[in-house]
C-alpha cells in the first residue's frame, strides 16, 4: 500500500543505517536463551555476513558518479543458490562480498533480484564451493503476540554472529522507510536490533518468521524493532519466480471511514449493513481502480471479505486493513469489490497494477539522477532525493510534490521539471531569480517529461524561450550564446555528461496509456550500473 | 505583520535593558542634544486598547492588549498615528503628557496599506478643551537624503526627548503589509527605548512633520518611517472627499521584471543601444493596466513622461533614481497617466486611469482588520471564507506553517481562481458532536458546492442550507479528499442549538 507524505513531515522511523554507525565497544553478547541454543548450530550453516561497497548518486552534481560508502549487513541462505537480505543492504552496490560462519574466505556476490518497495533482495554467489555445507532456512508464519523470537546478525560491525531475543509486540502495517512511501505488514519485536542486523533472520521454533530491517533511533523509542513479515517475504519470492520483480500493485484509491450516521444513511446503508462499508474518497487517474470505482461508491466487501466501517477486514481471525487483499496479489491479478453505487448493490472487478505517480515521493535506488544541463541551467525531474539534496522549500515545488498524486498533477506533468541550479557563466548572468522554477513550456511546446525538454533544446532555434509555471518573465537563451558557453561551462565545472535520460520511475513502473511504451523494465533488478 | 511588530519592539526593549551600564547611559544621553519646551512641538500620547479577532475561533476575540504611541497633532484638533497602533481597537484615548488630561478619540480615517490613521476626539467640545494650547504641525514633504530629523519621544516622566539623526536612504520600500510599497525614509540613530513609542513623529528643521516611525531595529540602529509625502497624500485624499469616501493610494495593476538581460532584450525586440524599459510579467484582471490595454510581454518604457530604466526606476528630482511605483502612488485615484510601451518592437502610447483595489475586492482578501471574520457553523462544521488574515494565524512563519494548498491558492489566486467565485469557502474545523462523528478530523478543505449549488461565498452556503433537500441530506462537496460528506437536514437546527450550548458559542454565524 502506498502512502504519500507531506514534504515537511520528518520521518520518525530511522532505517538501520547500512554503514557502521559507530566504533564504540562491542556490546556483550546476551546469553542465548534455551530456544535459541538449539538453533545455533543450524544458524551457523545459513547465516552470512554481507559487506557492500555502494555509490550513492549525487543529485546536486548529477554527472558525478557519486559518493562511495561501505557497510555491513546480514543475510541467510534460502536454497537454490540464493541468499536473502534487505534491499537497503545492497542498494546502489558496486561490489558485494559475503562471508560464511567458520570460513575465512570472502566470496563475491551479485544481486539477482531486488524489491525496493518491500526492502528485500536475493543475492547469488558465482563460486559453487560457497554453497558447500550450507543449509537452507525454512519460513514460518506470523508468530503469536507475546511469543519469543531470536534475531541473528552482525550488529555494530562485529565479525562474530550475534543473537538477541525478544517477544512479538505488535503485528500491523508499517511504513517501510527504505522507499519511504510503502507500507506493508511488519512485526514489531522487543529484541534489540542495531545497524548490522539488517537482513538477518528472526527465528522461532527453527523457522524464519521475519527479516530484521528497521528500528527507531535510541532517542525516539527503545527495544522497538521491526521485521518484515513472512507474507511479504513469500510475496517477493513468488513475484520473482518469473525471473522478474514487479512492484507491489496498488488499489490507487483513498477510502473514507463510514462512521457518520447521516453519511451512512445518505449513501443507502441500512441496518443490515451495520458497521460495514467504506466510501471511495478519491481514485488516482490511470491507477488500478480508475474507471471501475468512483468517488462516492461504498465498498462492502473485497474478494468476499466483508469490509468494516473503519476499513478493516478479518483474515484468519486477525483484523487487518482491507488493502492486505491487494497486497497478496500480483500485477495482472483481479480483485472483486462488492459495492453500493447510488444505493444499488453491484459487483465490480479491478485489474491490479502498480501506481507509479507515488514514486515521486519515494527514495530512488539503483538509478542515476536524470537531468539536462543547458546553458549552465541544471534541470531535473522533481523527486524525493532531488528535493532533499537541494533542500528546496519553494512554495510551487512543495505544492507539486505534495499534491502530485492527490490533485492528479501528474496527468499534465508526468515529470515536474525543476531548475535546480544555475552554473554561473556569462550566458546566464541574469538568471538568479529563476532557481526552483518549474518548466511549463519551451518555445510554446508543453514540457511533460525530461525527454521533451531535451528534444526542445536539440531543435535548432535562434532563441530558446523557457516559460516557468507562475513566472511571467521567460528565460530566454540565444542559441549562439549557449553554443559559445557550452565548452566553457563543461571545462570550468568539470561536467562529464550533459544529460542523462536513463530510466525514469515512470518507465520502471506502469506508463500512462498515452505515454511512450516501456522500453526498459530491468532497471530495478539490475543494480551496479 | 502586526504581531511581528510587537515582538520586534519587545526585542528592542529587552536589548536595551541588558546594556544599561552607566557608560552607555552617558553615551546615549549625549546623543540627546536638546530638550525642547513642550509647547513648541505638538504631540500627545495615544493609548489604544486593541483586541484582534481569533480566526481559528471566529466567534471569539483574543486577549485584549494596549499599545501606546505618540501622535502628531494636526490642525483641526486631529492626531496622526500609524494604522498599526489602532488596528482592531476597542477604545482610543488621547493624553496630554504634561497634565495627564485625557479625551476619548475615534478613527476618522485609516489606511492599513499606507500604515496611517487619523484620529479625532469623539466629542468636539471636550476636544477643544483638550487641544487648548496645542498648535497643529504642518507636513514636510521636502526631506532628502542627508537631512537631519528629530525623532520625538516622551520619557516616562513626561520629558520630551528629541533624538536627531540623518536620513540615510529614501526608497520605495515595504510597509506593514506585503505587496504594498511606498516612499520610505530610513534613518540611522541610536534610539533609547521609551515606553509608549509604538508610533513616534519625526520633525524636520522647519518644525514640520517629516515622517512617522513604524519600525526600529535596535541591532543595526535603523529606523524606518512613513515618509512625509505619503502622509500629505493621505491627508489630501481624506480632506478632498466626503467622510467615508477616502479613496486610498492607487496601483497600476501590473507586475514587471528587470530587463538587464541582453538576451531577453533581443528577444523582446528592443532597439539596439537602448537600455530602458521593464518587462511586463503580469497584468491584474480589470486593473488599470489591463483596462489601458497593457499585456504581459509588453515593455514599459515611460510613465507620466518619465523614462523608466531597465530596473524599473525613474529619475526623481528629489530622490534620484527611485522605483516607478512612486509615480503611481503619488498620483490619485481617477488620475490619468500617459504611459509608453513597446510591443513587438513597436512603440505605443496608452493611458492609465488609476484606481485602488480594496481588500474586499480580492477573492482572498489580503487583510481583514477592525471586523470579525465571517463564519457559519452547521452541524458542528465551521465554515469560513479564506483570507490572508486567516493564514497569518499560523504565526510569523505562516507561509510555511499554514496549510500549503491554501497558501498556494492565496499566492497565485489570480491564476487559480478564475471561476467567478467571490470568495473561497473553506471548512476550517469541526466541533465534535454526536451527529458529526467521523468528520471530526476534517479541516482546511476548500468547499466547492452544497447539493450541487457551487459556493461563491458564505452567503451562498447560508442560502443552500435554507433549502430543504428532497432526500433529506445536504451533500457537501470538497475539492480534495474526502470529496463529499452528508449532513442530515432534519436535525441540523436541533444539533446546532445543542452545539451552541455545549461549546458556549455566542453566535452560530457572522455574515454581516
Amino acid at each position: 500500500m502506498l502512502r504519500p507524505r507531506s514534504s515537511f513531515v520528518a520521518a520518525a522511523l530511522a532505517v538501520l543505517p547500512l554503514a557502521l554507525a559507530s566504533l564504540s565497544p562491542l556490546p556483550p553478547i546476551l546469553p542465548a536463551a534455551h530456544a535459541a541454543r538449539v538453533e545455533i548450530a543450524d544458524i551457523r550453516k545459513s547465516l552470512v555476513r554481507i559487506t557492500t561497497t555502494a555509490q550513492e548518486p549525487d543529485y546536486k552534481v548529477p554527472w558525478n558518479p557519486g559518493h562511495i560508502v561501505r557497510g555491513v549487513g546480514a543475510g541467510f541462505f534460502i536454497g537454490n543458490q540464493r541468499l536473502m537480505t534487505n534491499a537497503h543492504v545492497i542498494s546502489n552496490a558496486r561490489f558485494i562480498t559475503v562471508e560464511r560462519e567458520g570460513d575465512p574466505k570472502k566470496y563475491q556476490a551479485s544481486v539477482q533480484f531486488v524489491g525496493h518497495d518491500c526492502d528485500l533482495a536475493v543475492l547469488t554467489v558465482a563460486d559453487a564451493h560457497f554453497y558447500d555445507g550450507l543449509k537452507p532456512m525454512e519460513f514460518g508464519g506470523i508468530p503469536q503476540l507475546e511469543s519469543s523470537v531470536a534475531a541473528y546478525g552482525y550488529p555494530i560491525g562485529g565479525e562474530r554472529l550475534s543473537v538477541t531475543e525478544g517477544i512479538v509486540s505488535r503485528v500491523d502495517f508499517q511504513p517501510y522507510t527504505h522507499s519511504s512511501i510503502d507500507s506493508h505488514l511488519a512485526i514489531q519485536i522487543s529484541a534489540p536490533i542495531n545497524p548490522g542486523n539488517s537482513g538477518g533472520p528472526v527465528l522461532q521454533d527453527g523457522k524464519v518468521v521475519g527479516v530484521a530491517f528497521q528500528g527507531y533511533s535510541g532517542d525516539v523509542a527503545q527495544n522497538t524493532a521491526y521485521m518484515i513479515a513472512t507474507p511479504v517475504i513469500q510475496h517477493f519470492l513468488q513475484d520473482i519466480e518469473d525471473g522478474h520483480y514487479d512492484r507491489y500493485v496498488d488499489l490507487a484509491l483513498t477510502k473514507m471511514k463510514l462512521l457518520n450516521p447521516s453519511q451512512r444513511a445518505a449513501l443507502g446503508l441500512g441496518p443490515e449493513q451495520e458497521d460495514q462499508g467504506v466510501m471511495v474518497g478519491s481514485v488516482v487517474p490511470g491507477g488500478s481502480s480508475d474507471g471501475v470505482l468512483k468517488v462516492g461508491d461504498v465498498i462492502l466487501a473485497v474478494d468476499g471479505n466483508a469490509v468494516a466501517s473503519d476499513g478493516f477486514i478479518e483474515i484468519n481471525g486477525e483484523r487487518i486493513e482491507m488493502e492486505e487483499v491487494a497486497e497478496r496479489k500480483f500485477k495482472g491479478d483481479e480483485l472483486k469489490f462488492d459495492i453500493l453505487r447510488e444505493r444499488q448493490p453491484m459487483s465490480v472487478v479491478v485489474k491490479l497494477k502498480p501506481c507509479w505517480p507515488f514514486l515521486i515521493q519515494a527514495n530512488a535506488h539503483d538509478v542515476r539522477p536524470r537531468f539536462v544541463l543547458f546553458g549552465g541551467l541544471l534541470f531535473e525531474p522533481l523527486c524525493r532525493d532531488f528535493l532533499e539534496a537541494f533542500g528546496i522549500d519553494d512554495l510551487r515545488v512543495r505544492y507539486f510534490y505534495d499534491s502530485f498524486v492527490s490533485r492528479a498533477l501528474f496527468v499534465d506533468h508526468p515529470e515536474v521539471i525543476v531548475l535546480g541550479a544555475v552554473l554561473k557563466d556569462p550566458v546566464n548572468t541574469y538568471f538568479d531569480g529563476f532557481r526552483n522554477g518549474i518548466v511549463d513550456k519551451v518555445n510554446d511546446q508543453p514540457i511533460r517529461r525530461l525527454e521533451d525538454l531535451a528534444a526542445a533544446f536539440a531543435e535548432p532555434r535562434d532563441y530558446y524561450v523557457i516559460q516557468l509555471i507562475h513566472e511571467g518573465r521567460p528565460i530566454v537563451l540565444e542559441r549562439k550564446a549557449v553554443e559559445a558557453a557550452r565548452e566553457r561551462i563543461k571545462r570550468a565545472y568539470n561536467v562529464t555528461l550533459e544529460q542523462n535520460l536513463g530510466t525514469s520511475p515512470i518507465d520502471a513502473a506502469a506508463p500512462l496509456a498515452n505515454d511512450k511504451p516501456t522500453t526498459t523494465t530491468a532497471a530495478l533488478a539490475a543494480p551496479g550500473r | 505583520m502586526l504581531k511581528f511588530y510587537t515582538r520586534f519592539f519587545l526585542g528592542c526593549a529587552s536589548a536595551l535593558l541588558l546594556v544599561s551600564s552607566p557608560a552607555l547611559h552617558a553615551a546615549s544621553s549625549a546623543a540627546l542634544q536638546q530638550s525642547a519646551k513642550r509647547s513648541e512641538v505638538s504631540v500627545v500620547r495615544v493609548n489604544s486598547a486593541n483586541q484582534s479577532y481569533d480566526f481559528f475561533r471566529p466567534w471569539a476575540k483574543r486577549n485584549a492588549f494596549e499599545r501606546h504611541g505618540l501622535g502628531a497633532v494636526l490642525a483641526g484638533n486631529r492626531v496622526l498615528v500609524t494604522a498599526e497602533l489602532v488596528a482592531n481597537h476597542n477604545d482610543i484615548e488621547l493624553e496630554r503628557a504634561e497634565s495627564g488630561e485625557k479625551v476619548s478619540a475615534k478613527v476618522l480615517c485609516v489606511d492599513y496599506e499606507a500604515n496611517l490613521a487619523l484620529l479625532a476626539p469623539v466629542d468636539d467640545g471636550e476636544g477643544n478643551k483638550f487641544f487648548a494650547g496645542l498648535k497643529g504641525v504642518e507636513i514636510g514633504t521636502e526631506s532628502v537624503v542627508g537631512d537631519r530629523l528629530n525623532l520625538l519621544q516622551l520619557e516616562s516622566n513626561d520629558a520630551l526627548v528629541q533624538t536627531p539623526g540623518p536620513i540615510t536612504t529614501i526608497e520605495v520600500g515595504r510597509y506593514q503589509l506585503e505587496g504594498h510599497r511606498f516612499l520610505l525614509y530610513r534613518m540611522s540613530l541610536p534610539l533609547q527605548f521609551r515606553e509608549g513609542s509604538f508610533t513616534a513623529p519625526a520633525i524636520d528643521r522647519n518644525g514640520k512633520l517629516a515622517g512617522l516611525m513604524m519600525r526600529y531595529d535596535s541591532r543595526s540602529q535603523t529606523l524606518e518611517l512613513v515618509a512625509g509625502p505619503v502622509i500629505a497624500h493621505f491627508l489630501h485624499d481624506f480632506d478632498a472627499h466626503p467622510q467615508g469616501k477616502y479613496q486610498g493610494f492607487p496601483r497600476g495593476g501590473l507586475d514587471y521584471a528587470s530587463l538587464r538581460d541582453p538576451q531577453l532584450r533581443h528577444y523582446a525586440k528592443l532597439p539596439g543601444g537602448s537600455s530602458d524599459g521593464v518587462y511586463i510579467t503580469d497584468v491584474a484582471d480589470a486593473g488599470p493596466a489591463a483596462v489601458a490595454g497593457i499585456r504581459a510581454g509588453d515593455v514599459l518604457t515611460e510613465v507620466a513622461g518619465q523614462a523608466i530604466d531597465q530596473d524599473g526606476n525613474f529619475a526623481d528630482p528629489l530622490y534620484g533614481r527611485i522605483n516607478l511605483s512612486h509615480l503611481l502612488t503619488k498620483a490619485f485615484v481617477g488620475d490619468k497617466l500617459p504611459v509608453k510601451i513597446l510591443r513587438d518592437g513597436q512603440a505605443q502610447s496608452l493611458q492609465l486611469t488609476l484606481s485602488h483595489k480594496a481588500p474586499e475586492d480580492y477573492v482572498i482578501p489580503p487583510y481583514v482588520l477592525d471586523a470579525g471574520p465571517r463564519y457559519l457553523i452547521a452541524g458542528g462544521l465551521i465554515f469560513q471564507e479564506l483570507s490572508r488574515q486567516y493564514l497569518k494565524e499560523w504565526g510569523g512563519d505562516w507561509q510555511k506553517q499554514a496549510p500549503q494548498r491554501l497558501v498556494y491558492l492565496d499566492r497565485y489566486q489570480s491564476a487559480l481562481v478564475q471561476d467567478g467565485r467571490r470568495r473561497v469557502v473553506i471548512l476550517s474545523n469541526v466541533l465534535p458532536t454526536a451527529s458529526n462523528v467521523g468528520y471530526e478530523d476534517l479541516n482546511y478543505l476548500v468547499v466547492k458546492a452544497i447539493n450541487g449549488h457551487s459556493l461563491g461565498s458564505l452567503d451562498d452556503l447560508a442560502k443552500a442550507l435554507a433549502e430543504k433537500p428532497e432526500d433529506g441530506f445536504y451533500r457537501v462537496e470538497f475539492e480534495d479528499f474526502p470529496r463529499e460528506i452528508f449532513l442530515d437536514s432534519a436535525h441540523l437546527s436541533e444539533e446546532d442549538a445543542k452545539i451552541q450550548r455545549t461549546y458556549g458559542l455566542p453566535e452560530l454565524q457572522r455574515l454581516n
